[in-house]
């Protein structure tokens, strides 16, 4: 088993999911009670990543951070490296693609918030931070969970950006799925499979997680 | 009411009024200045009571309108210009307890009433939930979660936490809709002890012709998106109060109406 292959993917898994949750937080919020018109060029822009194919997302990550553009040259100066083929730049790419499994749920849990309760908090004196803090993320948690499961899953399973992004060095940019790939191009089925069961497991885990806390959840 | 009381009132209005917004079909065009401490919003479904309400807490806001609260101008709006003056609902300290409750439901009943409260010290926080709690009768129910109590019981946890808040003016939108009858009027005579200790005006909206009569000093009748009739429930609500009887078989007693 491919021990450095499950911890890097771990690793990236985690920090996606944090960089995620808070990236998304004061978006979906926005989202939600905002009515400006023009965010569904927003919205569109948040799904993007669901209906792109992987590579295209990849590649232009890849062009975009590279010495080619201004911006890769600010970044690369800035980090000391390239973003491509590094740890940093898959967490990038990684962000970028399971965006919108972070904003979606939250924006449904902070959309189904009763109105009343944010008026009511309002007229007894509770600023906006203080009735985020106090009344709507209590009242989102579950939808905050969700999306933290599914950028997590969503993570774990991803190649094709990984792939064009991070290349597969061992240690560095080779998560399971491309260890897997990897191993049926070398013929060595009985390790894909062990692999394979591996990302099956934490997927299960993860969803089962998932639905364990809607099950429990308080009604409200 | 107290005599005491009502000299605090009695010269100039607590609050004036002007209002007028369209929404089609329906437009919303009144002018009020309140004087006496408990005033009554009567009107039927839809005359425009509670966006009166949500005008005066800072919810709402009309297309043209003055709001003025014990001589402070809070809310100034001329046509079609952006507001001169529009506090915000936290700023202007006026205390709602609309229809449906609204309790936070991940709070207990006691938590919501200390929703206001965050900055005091522990201690005098938790007398001041337990003070108001005894207001109105629901000590039992303090670590129960909205969701474990009756319609009635929530109203009362309403009531609480608004009063927590130190409102300058409360604003009731028919608050005792799921009380039955006895506690009803438990709960309107302490609530009235309450802000009558205090000197906090209180503008009430209601549906109910009885209620009108056992709360108000003063009842302002609006129909339609307009004020018809300003002044004492018996007289403002004469009529409403005789076709009332007629409908239940009583007739009315001419002798006790009072002269128009």
């Amino acid at each position: 088993m491919d021990i450095a292959a499950l911890l890097l993917t771990l690793r990236l898994a985690t920090v996606t999911m944090l960089v995620l949750v808070l990236l998304a937080l004061p978006l979906a919020y926005w989202l939600a009670h905002t009515r400006w018109r023009g965010k569904i060029f927003i919205e569109s822009f948040v799904a993007l990543p669901i209906v792109l194919p992987p590579t295209v997302l990849g590649f232009y990550l890849l062009v975009m951070l590279g010495p080619q553009t201004a911006l890769g040259r600010v970044v690369t100066h800035l980090l000391g490296h390239p973003l491509a083929f590094s740890f940093s730049g898959l967490v990038v790419g990684s962000v970028i693609y399971s965006f919108p499994f972070a904003v979606q749920p939250m924006v449904a849990g902070f959309a189904a918030i009763d109105p009343a309760l944010l008026e009511a908090a309002a007229v007894l004196g509770s600023g906006q931070w203080d009735t985020l803090h106090r009344v709507a993320l209590p009242l989102s948690r579950g939808s905050i969970l969700a999306a933290a499961v599914l950028t997590f899953a969503h993570t774990v399973g991803e190649f094709g950006v990984v792939l064009m992004i991070g290349g597969n060095l061992p240690g560095v940019t080779r998560t399971l799925s491309i260890a897997l790939y990897d191993q049926v191009q070398d013929f060595s089925y009985a390790q894909a499979n062990r692999t394979a069961w591996l990302l099956l497991i934490v997927s299960f885990a993860a969803l089962t997680l998932l639905y364990s806390q809607k099950r429990t959840r308080r009604l409200v | 009411m107290s005599d005491s009381q009502s000299s605090l009132f009695a010269a100039n209005p607590w609050l004036t009024l002007q209002i007028d917004h369209a929404f089609a079909p329906f437009h919303l065009k009144v002018q009020l200045a309140l004087h006496a401490p408990w005033t009554v919003l009567f009107g039927s479904s839809g005359s425009g009571k509670t966006t009166i309400l949500r005008a005066l807490s800072g919810l709402f806001t009309p297309d043209v309108g003055s709001l003025q609260l014990q001589g402070e101008m809070f809310f100034s709006r001329v046509a079609s210009k952006p507001c001169a003056i529009n506090l915000s609902p936290q700023a202007r300290r006026i205390g709602l307890v609309t229809q449906t409750p609204a309790l936070f439901p991940h709070y207990t009943a006691a938590e919501n009433v200390a929703f206001a409260l965050r900055g005091l010290p522990s201690a005098e926080r938790n007398k001041k939930v337990q003070l108001l709690l005894q207001v109105f009768g629901a000590e039992l129910l303090r670590d129960r979660f909205p969701h474990q109590l009756s319609g009635g019981q929530q109203q009362r946890i309403a009531l609480a936490r608004t009063l927590a808040a130190a409102p300058r003016l409360l604003l009731l939108d028919e608050p005792f809709s799921a009380m039955d009858r006895a506690a009803r009027l438990e709960v309107l005579n302490n609530l009235r002890q309450w802000v009558q200790q205090r000197a906090v005006p209180v503008l009430m909206v209601t549906h109910d012709l009885a209620e009108a009569f056992t709360a108000s000093e003063e009842v302002v009748v609006l129909e339609n998106g307009r004020v018809v009739a300003q002044g004492q429930a018996e007289i403002v609500l004469h009529e409403s109060r005789a076709q009332l009887l007629q409908e239940l078989g009583v007739a009315p007693n001419a002798a006790h109406s009072p002269e128009r």
